[in-house]
């Protein structure tokens, strides 16, 4: 494999993730238009983790949702101490 | 500062999303119900300490996700972190390149993907360690940024594209061994 590639291939998730800034990616997609198996694994990995996205969804089930609606609608007054995005011990 | 009035309605949309995070997290639908029920708890009890116009699905997960680390880290003291070796980039494409028919179309790694089907998605991110699940599943999944799952994780965003890199590798990787045991890619 030759090093352009390989240098290209270590940088598909942040490519892909659009983590990366627009002189990166330009150097990215130069190569990638000069390089077709490169882009073929490109491409491979961007379905791939539209695959995993698709893959990983579940229906709730309705009796979970008949409760959750339930207990939302009842709740008490506002626990004003609490940060609910805290870490630490469990309430 | 938002108004618990809504909150019901502001989640509502979430819920389908935030139950299958759970469920891959807790791996199954008794843990999942009760991570997803307490997180939303929370949630609602805190709701003014969230700013309205601020990324709510971003809130809302990272009160999912402190509440199974909450709730189930303790369970398994350390958690697991497997060191395997570096894999290549590309791996199961790569893998998948190999065994196909040599002239095959351009798209047939990407055909083979196809033929994974749901389960085998799931049961191949539920099998990653705990360490790098957790990024995969916010970033592939939830579509999260690096800077996202930092805050959610609570961990630098370095520490997030090791293992969400690590973790992409290793779900790759099982993902070939599916598709090994099944014929998946190979000429037909």
């Amino acid at each position: 494999m030759k090093s352009n590639c390989r240098e290209t291939q270590e940088k598909v998730y942040r490519y892909l993730d659009s983590e990366m800034g627009p002189y990166r990616r330009w150097q990215v997609r130069r190569h990638l238009r000069r390089c077709p198996p490169c882009t073929d694994g490109f491409s491979f990995e961007s379905s791939l983790k539209q695959r995993v996205q698709k893959g990983c969804v579940d229906d709730v089930p309705e009796e979970l949702l008949t409760r959750i609606k339930a207990f939302l609608g009842q709740n008490g007054p506002t626990d004003t101490s609490v940060d609910p995005t805290a870490g630490g011990s469990d309430v | 500062m938002a108004d618990q009035v809504t909150f019901q309605s502001d989640v509502e949309e979430f819920l389908p999303q935030l139950y299958s995070a759970a469920l891959r997290m807790t791996r199954n639908p008794a843990d999942a119900e009760d991570v997803l029920q307490e997180a939303l708890l929370k949630a609602y009890r805190g709701y003014h300490t969230f700013k309205a116009g601020t990324n709510l699905k971003a809130w809302l997960y990272r009160i999912l996700t402190n509440t199974f680390i909450n709730k189930y880290r303790q369970k398994t003291r350390r958690p697991a972190e497997v060191e395997l070796g570096e894999l290549e980039d590309l791996y199961l494409f790569k893998r998948l390149g190999e065994t196909g028919t040599g002239g095959a179309s351009r798209s047939a790694e990407e055909d083979a993907l196809e033929q994974f089907v749901d389960e085998d998605i799931k049961n191949a991110v539920e099998a990653l360690p705990e360490n790098f699940r957790l990024p995969v599943l916010l970033a592939d999944v939830e579509g999260f940024s690096y800077k996202e799952i930092a805050e959610i994780m609570d961990v630098p965003i370095g520490t997030v594209m090791s293992r969400l890199h690590r973790g992409r590798k290793q779900l790759q990787r099982a993902l070939w061994r599916v598709a090994e045991e099944r014929g998946i890619g190979t000429s037909s």
